[in-house]
């Protein structure tokens, strides 16, 4: 059976390290996605996500661990698997001059030979276009689409091949809210109406949390929590942090169970003032990481320059 | 239809689009007008003086390095540098991303550079069928030598197009230098002055390079049989020019896809952006 059966996982990360000269992008990722998922990397810029994408996508080889998406090693791959695979790429101004429909069509005809019952390839282009709400622009120039306009055919291109695996590299910068808003609805359609397994990178928490059925946050290179959204709030943002003043100083501490923590802490300093509790979110947790990431990334980059 | 033949045929399209959209383009439109006007001025001032060794006009002798000329600026210049800015601006890796995209992208440049060479020469033969005297003289065979000559020729400059397109990262490291150079081929190529008035190490030179050939083959096609007396040993060599062009046709041949394939495997989106913040902050 092929890759894409139930149960098999359509990508397979295992161990995978990534590292330019002696600077290490990514240190033994592993992770898994199942058929019409849609996963979320999510980190600060620079933890690694769109290495991890690339690598995925076939653009890039890892320096170690095991790489598989729908059966095969992305670096050694043929055209047939070029043609189950969508890739959104960021357009800046490629294929100005070509209009809407034209850019569809030319692009949707590298896909015809791939076609099977189960996935007619490519996506006639009328639907496409009202997928992502071209429709009246079809005859438009590229040229002449604004930014938001420019990313929803930049998707619609990444699906033109009605892809099993669609990857999309912060599909939604610069999107205002309204566009935001159509493009979360598009994700879930792709995935519900198409077992489309969809993987996105992000920085965004909140789109994650919207449009992922998994999370998995990167930080420095690493795996810092991999879950559902619910998961993660429990699990990662499970701590209570808790501050109080005594003899004029300030206090923090961090815990688990902050009913018990502060029931002790009252018992053995009644004279305490100015008690806070406050159970930490996933988003405070998130935001923390990317703070302490940048800090350290302030550093690196001075001693880089120093260097050359 | 195998997905090969599909991304051919979608190539052959996509090369007829992107040239409809040239021509529909004001600044590519007037580079094609101007380019040519320039060339007709050239042989409308000429039409009358004569080339005394010869007994033919200078706009008759001039037109087939013109010819030459244009084969080497539209399908070599011109191709690399289109090849280099597509690379910049994310053309080439929209066409990795899909399957069989490079050859979709490889066959979409060469018909976009047949029709554009088609186009131009078109323009020309038409224009110097008007202006320059005793053109045809040599018979309705010289017509189908021409167009044998601008096919050849476009086998043997087309490829070396590719392959120095995408040698370069950004049209703008190729452009500076590679204007000088074509300058410089120009001038040392015995196009517009007989190649024997020139020092004896630009002869040589020019001999290895294929702008040359390709003007000599222009020549014995248009030119008098006696036009042959200020060619270097009196011969318009056939074979030789045959020899060097078919060489310079298997070079750019084998160079052309170990460069693209190249060029392709760098290609990734972190590579497009690294690029994209260097021209923004540029612009800035």
């Amino acid at each position: 059976m092929t890759a894409d059966s139930e149960g098999t996982p359509v990508i397979d990360v295992r161990g995978l390290s990534m590292a330019y000269g002696p600077k290490r992008v990514l240190t033994e990722i592993d992770f898994t996605l199942a058929k019409g998922e849609v996963l979320a990397l999510l980190g600060p810029n620079g933890a690694g996500k769109t290495t991890t994408i690339e690598i995925l996508e076939g653009f890039r080889a890892p320096s170690g661990g095991s790489v598989s998406v729908l059966g095969a090693d992305p670096i050694s791959v043929n055209e047939q698997w070029r043609g189950r695979i969508g890739v959104v790429l960021q357009s800046w101004r490629d294929h100005g001059r070509w209009r809407v429909r034209e850019l569809l069509q030319q692009f949707g005809s590298y896909y015809a030979p791939f076609s099977d019952e189960h996935r007619p390839r490519p996506y006639p282009v009328d639907e496409l276009l009202r997928m992502v709400g071209l429709t009246e622009l079809a005859s438009s120039k590229v040229m002449s689409l604004s930014g938001g306009q420019r990313r929803r055919l930049d998707v619609a291109i990444g699906i033109v091949g009605r892809p099993e695996i669609l990857f999309l590299d912060e599909p939604t910068v610069g999107f205002d809210p309204v566009a935001r808003r159509e493009f979360h609805d598009l994700v879930h359609r792709l995935s519900d109406l198409e077992g489309t397994s969809i993987l996105l990178t992000t920085h965004d928490l909140s789109e994650a949390e919207k449009l992922a059925d998994r999370i998995i946050i990167l930080n420095n290179g690493r795996i810092a929590a991999n879950g559902s959204a619910d998961q993660l709030s429990r699990e990662v943002a499970g701590t209570t942090e808790v501050r109080w003043m005594i003899d004029g100083q300030r206090h923090v501490h961090a815990t688990t169970d902050g009913t018990a923590f502060v029931r002790e802490l009252l018992a053995q300093h009644p004279d305490i003032h100015d008690l806070e509790v406050r159970r930490a979110t996933l988003e405070d947790t998130y935001l923390a990481m990317v703070a302490s990431h940048q800090a350290e990334q302030a550093t690196p980059v001075l001693e880089e320059e120093g260097a050359k | 239809m195998s997905a090969r033949q599909a991304a051919v045929s979608a190539g052959i399209r996509r090369g007829a689009i992107e040239f409809r959209n040239s021509l529909k383009t004001p600044t590519d439109l007037g580079y094609y007008i101007v380019g040519n006007a320039i060339f007709v001025v050239v042989m409308v001032l000429n039409r009358g003086s004569m080339v005394d060794e010869l007994g033919i006009t200078s706009s008759r002798f001039i037109f087939p390095g013109v010819l030459a000329m244009i084969l080497i600026f539209v399908a070599t210049y011109g191709l690399a540098t289109l090849v280099a800015t597509e690379r910049e601006d994310g053309t080439l890796l929209r066409c990795k991303s899909i399957p069989n995209g490079m050859t979709g992208y490889v066959s979409g440049q060469v018909t976009r550079t047949a029709l554009e060479m088609a186009f131009s020469a078109g323009m020309l033969l038409i224009a110097a069928s008007i202006i320059v005297p005793d053109l045809w003289a040599n018979g309705a065979l010289a017509i189908l030598g021409v167009l044998g000559m601008l096919v050849f020729g476009l086998l043997a400059t087309l490829p070396l197009g590719l392959a120095i397109g995408s040698f370069f990262k950004n049209p703008r490291s190729l452009g500076g230098w590679g204007f000088i150079v074509m300058g410089l081929l120009i001038v040392g190529s015995g196009l517009f002055a007989p190649l024997i008035t020139m020092p004896e190490w630009v002869q040589v030179l020019a001999q290895l390079l294929p702008l040359y050939w390709l003007g000599l083959g222009m020549r014995s096609v248009l030119l008098p049989d006696a036009a042959v007396a200020i060619e270097i040993g009196e011969s318009w060599r056939m074979l030789e020019m045959l020899g060097v062009l078919g060489v310079w046709a298997v070079v750019g041949l084998v160079l052309a896809p170990v460069l693209l394939r190249r060029m392709a495997r760098r290609e990734s989106g972190s590579a497009m952006e690294a690029r994209r913040q260097t021209v923004l902050n540029r612009v800035a």
